[in-house]
């Protein structure tokens, strides 16, 4: 390789490292950029379609903001409106659903000492209701926090979409034009594919949350179930995470049978209920529509889903899963490439 | 399909064809004409074999599609055995095709051909899925080419179906001549090889 082909690639790599520091060192501008990134990689080939040959793009793309951010923003201006209220709710019932859970326990403790003669000593219901209490007073307390953040996502997010709209295709050829020549074919074949696996995933694990979130509002309302539209909306969003979110979801429904006081309202229905629905999905949903776009044995899943929790939390777990993908990829060319070349 | 024919469907469709200045159509089409002295795309296209029955409008569409790489003398462009994901046009320069290449110890191994301007190689590494380079390619000249990759043709495949299909019928046809011609090479050797057993 020539000496300027090698600061070439120098440079290139310099760059690359200087992009990524950038990003971890302000979060506050390059997660509403991913963000608005994962949108337009989702709505790509709908726009795609919808402005070939058309020249009044910069209008469609307008409208389809303008469509998109009245999707996102009321509910989300709504749901932060109406959780603060909730909570206080939530915390003023808080003693109520303590002393049942303790009642509870306390019948629990004698059963087991009637039977096996063992006393159990630890009280892990007052232990987990102070944290809740805790993290339900961090929260009212942040509120402001998230407020001032949503409304800088607000903002900053239609900014970069319309920008990536208008722009990709020239900033995208002032990338390529700016890689080396030995990485070119590579870098650009693999990063498109990146950018297809990446839109494919989010797309299709929203459509399989749709699918589950319907289903088990559908089987919630047909047993009589209270709140069944909030727990099919939390089963829906949980299973976004896979392998554990449906757990996740089902978490809520547990608590709501167990302190109901209510005759119609039976464990064994409700479990019915979402073990037919995650079923559905396992055998129906996902192989037709994720798994395909994945291709990742389930416990390279599971083990990504924990380091995707420990590096970015609750987005690190749901988009964790196509980036292995693509390493997986990029894994495979380069070692085929070495051992053709070693 | 014409540009002008593009354009009439629109008006007998009942659409109103845009009344803005597209810029970059006029910049197109100032190049392509021929008070222009710079080879354009366009020019440089209908010359060459598989694109050249493509109408002015196609070409214009197609070059949307393409990638402009530049190489000093003696860049390697791609080497034997590397994935292939690509297709390229000569549009200025040379470049030398070579087997058994050793960029280490620089030993250029067997000179097989040399491609110029208007030709193209690598038309196996858009169409195989998991394509191999069969030759070392390595830039003779200061050299342009014109690229065309895997998520391009899906691309242009998705947006100009009809465009998509016209050209990977001309890239089969393509390959269909080099079997053709590799068949008879293969046909001929053997019967050399019978010929020079029965001598000796």
């Amino acid at each position: 390789m020539k000496k300027n082909q090698k600061i070439k690639l120098y440079l290139f790599f310099s760059f690359l490292i200087a992009t990524v520091v950038f990003g971890i060192l302000f979060p506050r501008l390059t997660l509403p950029f991913g963000f608005a990134y994962i949108v337009y990689l989702i709505a790509k080939p709908f726009t795609l379609r919808l402005t070939t040959g058309n020249r009044k793009q910069r209008i469609i793309y307008s409208a389809l903001l303008t469509i998109a951010s009245c999707f996102i923003i009321f509910p989300l201006v709504a749901s932060l409106y109406n959780m603060g209220g909730d909570f206080s709710i939530i915390s003023e019932r808080l003693p109520e659903v303590q002393k049942i859970l303790q009642d509870k326990f306390f019948a629990f403790k004698v059963s087991v000492f009637e039977r096996f003669g063992i006393r159990i000593n630890m009280d892990p219901v007052t232990l987990v209701m102070t944290r809740l209490e805790l993290m339900g007073a961090q929260f009212l307390e942040e509120i402001p926090t998230y407020i001032s953040s949503v409304l800088e996502w607000i903002l900053l997010v239609p900014l970069f979409l319309y920008f990536f709209f208008r722009e990709s295709n020239r900033f995208s050829s002032w990338i390529m034009e700016s890689i080396p020549n030995p990485i070119f074919e590579k870098t650009y074949v693999l990063f498109s594919q990146f950018n297809t696996k990446f839109g494919e995933y989010i797309m299709a694990k929203f459509i399989e949350a749709t699918i589950l979130g319907t289903l088990v509002t559908i089987g919630l309302l047909i047993i009589g179930f209270p709140y069944p539209f909030i727990l099919g909306f939390v089963a829906g969003i949980t299973n976004i995470l896979p392998y554990i979110g449906p757990l996740i979801g089902f978490i809520p429904a547990f608590f709501i049978a167990i302190l109901a006081n209510d005759p119609k309202v039976t464990m064994l229905s409700m479990i019915m209920v979402y073990t037919l629905a995650n079923l559905i999905d396992m055998v129906l949903v996902f192989p037709l529509l994720v798994s395909k776009i994945v291709n990742l044995h389930p416990i390279v899943v599971v083990v990504s889903i924990i380091i995707g929790s420990q590096l970015g939390g609750i987005v690190g777990m749901i988009i964790i899963i196509p980036f292995i993908a693509f390493f997986k990829i990029l894994f495979r060319e380069v070692y085929q490439d070495l051992s053709v070349h070693l | 399909m014409s540009y002008e024919k593009e354009m009439m469907e629109k008006i007998s469709r009942g659409e109103t064809p845009e009344d803005r200045l597209d810029i970059n159509l006029l910049k197109y089409m100032w190049d392509a004409s021929p008070l222009s002295f710079k080879e354009s795309y366009h020019d440089f296209f209908k010359k060459v074999s598989i694109i050249n029955s493509f109408s002015d409008n196609e070409i214009r569409l197609f070059t949307k599609f393409l990638h402009r790489r530049e190489f000093l003398p003696n860049e390697v462009i791609f080497k034997q055995g590397d994935s292939g994901h690509g297709f390229y046009f000569v549009f200025s320069g040379a470049v030398n095709i070579f087997a058994n290449y050793q960029i280490q110890n620089e030993d250029q191994g067997d000179f097989i051909l040399r491609l110029e301007k208007y030709q193209y190689f690598g038309e196996m590494g858009l169409l195989e899925e998991f394509n191999r380079r069969s030759a070392t390619i390595v830039a003779a000249e200061n050299t342009v080419l014109l690229g065309m990759f895997k998520p391009d043709l899906d691309q242009m495949l998705e947006i100009y179906p009809v465009l998509g299909a016209k050209f990977l019928k001309e890239t089969a046809l393509v390959m269909a001549n080099r079997m053709g011609q590799l068949t008879r090479e293969i046909v001929s050797l053997k019967k050399r090889l019978k010929e020079a057993e029965m001598k000796g």
